[in-house]
């Protein structure tokens, strides 16, 4: 097999990962349509792929060195390379057995610029892929995302709740405002279109749905519907089931940034070999940001 | 020309959780041939040889009970049906017996003529009868006019000539880990290159502009040759054998890289010996290299 051939030393990363499906969820978040170019970029400190709708919806996976059981980067400054994402889940997914743990061996450049990942669980079967890199696109519009203000505009809420507030908000379609109001403590999302729909989260009402809460001030902006069903339609189920928090960050300009946590933990199936090392370590958590821009809109409260 | 028999217990689970979804995702149109000691479910045997054939085999025991069959044609039967008809009359028979009246029940399967309703043209139907404590139910499935004994005799033919083993065969180690893979592999390509070495190594690959993978599986039984490509979907098609509960899997490629052979074995219960009164195997025809 010619990615065996390869000599270690020559590559600029080579990490072990022992449990695929966890990545598969992560990425699987951010893959809002069927082909979708993304770019990866490799650093010492983990592996961030980062994918973009033109100018209006950003989101970046980060796949910290934690997460791997292995992580040698010998790279001079930070490799960056494009990829289809949708190739890349899909071979990725031909890794995971379900009900095992499969452990994958991932080493970049290979030759010819290729992705090489490996099954590494056992010596007489293998499964193997490489995939072509492309030199990647320039970003073309940077979401770096600044504080709305010296307090943060921000709450949390249990994804699953998340989910089902945007999906509700599908039949009015088009356009939905998220305000933020400090009194009382509540967050509205309104959808105006074929019809009117609005869904109100008082904090003090239901903590344990809108879990935290921080706004000095009010805040509107509007988001178009698909960019924000993008944030939450595409986190795998069982990721949904976890249920844990979703934060969403208002900054500046009403650049709205929504975080997602994947656990990339070894399935519950291996809980009591890990129990030592401890349950569900922090650092076996994926972390995936989605940016959207706010809609152009002149009834926009605030800034 | 005449068939009655009772179908077993063991035979309506064979057929009705193992078999019959495994046939009914691979073809829908299926002949049942009968002899005098077997009954056989061919699929794309006789029509022209593109997509996958399959053909289950089971001796007469394996299935039925009190089986009567009387032809010309030397006591052979055959004739075409719908197996997702065939797999709901069975379904709904199953819900009859295991519903009310327990084992003693007995289903009955018999080949019948008969006139349908606004019609003046009698037509044959394998009809099955529950007999119940208080009730029967009949359920009539349409099948095509017997084979002719020209057909028959082609039919035979085409039979003998799918028993014909590849000279090499490997065994699959864990089949359903293998059509697990290969499903997910759908995703990335269509074409997939099988390859089976004399040293038991059972390679399968798909190869794009974007991407290449493939898995290896080394240190498997057997002696043989390498073979050129089936199509991804014919493979996995027939991996869908895997609804049938089969214990053991051989792949084998045949002479000439003609067609690529999965052959699937059952253990006699409780046992590691093979049962012999059940078979099935799958043909999947080979793309010539050159195309697509």
């Amino acid at each position: 097999m010619s990615s065996s051939a390869i000599e270690t030393d020559t590559s600029d990363l080579v990490c072990q990962l022992d449990n695929v499906q966890g990545i598969v969820d992560a990425l699987s978040t951010v893959r809002w349509k069927r082909h979708q170019d993304a770019v990866v970029e490799l650093s010492e400190h983990g592996i961030v792929l980062i994918v973009e709708e033109t100018g209006c919806l950003q989101a970046k996976v980060y796949l910290q060195k934690e997460l791997f059981i292995r992580y040698e980067y010998t790279a001079q400054g930070r490799p960056r390379f494009g990829l289809s994402l949708g190739l890349f889940v899909d071979c990725l997914n031909t890794f995971s057995v379900p009900g095992h743990s499969s452990s994958i061996e991932i080493q970049y450049p290979g030759p010819d610029m290729q992705l090489l990942i490996k099954s590494a669980d056992s010596l007489d079967d293998c499964i193997y892929a490489e995939i072509r890199t492309r030199i990647p696109e320039t970003i073309s519009w940077d979401y770096n995302f600044e504080p709305a203000g010296s307090t943060p505009l921000s709450f949390t809420v249990k994804s699953a709740v998340l989910k089902e507030a945007i999906d509700d908000l599908e039949w009015p379609g088009s356009s939905i405002q998220i305000i933020l109001k400090p009194v009382p403590p509540s967050v509205t999302f309104r959808g105006e279109g074929h019809g009117d729909l609005q869904i109100d989260l008082m904090y003090y009402a239901n903590t344990d749905l809108l879990i935290a809460f921080h706004c000095d001030h009010e805040v509107s902006y509007r988001y178009k519907y698909k960019f924000l069903r993008a944030t939450t339609s595409n986190v795998p189920s069982n990721v949904i089931k976890d249920n844990r928090g979703s934060k969403l960050t208002i900054g500046r300009g009403g650049m709205l940034k929504v975080q997602h946590l994947v656990s990339v933990a070894r399935p519950s199936t291996s809980h009591q070999h890990i129990d030592s090392a401890g349950y569900q370590q922090p650092s076996r958590i994926a972390y995936i940001e989605f940016f959207v821009k706010p809609e152009e809109d002149e009834d926009t409260v605030n800034d | 020309m005449k068939f009655k028999a009772v179908v077993t217990e063991n035979g309506v689970s064979l057929l009705d959780r193992r078999f019959l979804p495994a046939l009914e995702k691979m073809g829908k149109i299926y002949h049942l041939f009968l002899t005098r000691d077997h009954a056989f479910f061919l699929h794309n045997l006789i029509t022209t040889a593109d997509g996958i054939q399959s053909i289950a085999q089971f001796r007469k025991q394996a299935l039925f009970d009190d089986y009567r069959i009387s032809s010309q044609n030397e006591d052979r039967i055959a004739f075409a049906f719908d197996i997702s008809l065939l797999l709901r009359a069975v379904r709904s028979s199953v819900s009859i017996i295991s519903g009310e009246f327990g084992i003693a029940n007995r289903l009955q399967v018999k080949l019948v003529k008969k006139l349908p309703p606004n019609s003046t043209q009698p037509m044959p139907f394998l009809t099955f009868e529950t007999k119940g404590y208080k009730s029967a139910v009949i359920q009539d499935v349409p099948i095509s006019k017997p084979l002719s004994r020209a057909q028959l005799l082609q039919l035979q033919a085409a039979l003998d000539a799918a028993q014909d083993l590849p000279p090499t065969l490997v065994q699959v180690p864990d089949s359903n880990r293998l059509q697990n893979f290969v499903d997910r592999m759908k995703h990335v390509g269509d074409l997939l290159n099988v390859s089976i070495s004399k040293y038991g190594d059972l390679h399968l690959q798909i190869s794009t502009t974007l991407i290449t993978l493939g898995a290896e599986f080394r240190k498997l039984l057997v002696v043989g040759d390498k073979g050129p490509s089936p199509n991804v979907r014919h493979f996995s098609k027939s991996l869908q054998c895997h609804l049938a509960k089969p214990d053991c899997a051989f792949y084998g490629i045949a002479p000439q890289g003609a067609c690529l052979t999965v052959i699937f074995q059952f253990f006699i219960p409780g046992t590691r010996q093979t049962d012999k009164s059940i078979s099935l195997h799958c043909r999947l025809p080979v793309l010539d290299p050159g195309s697509s």
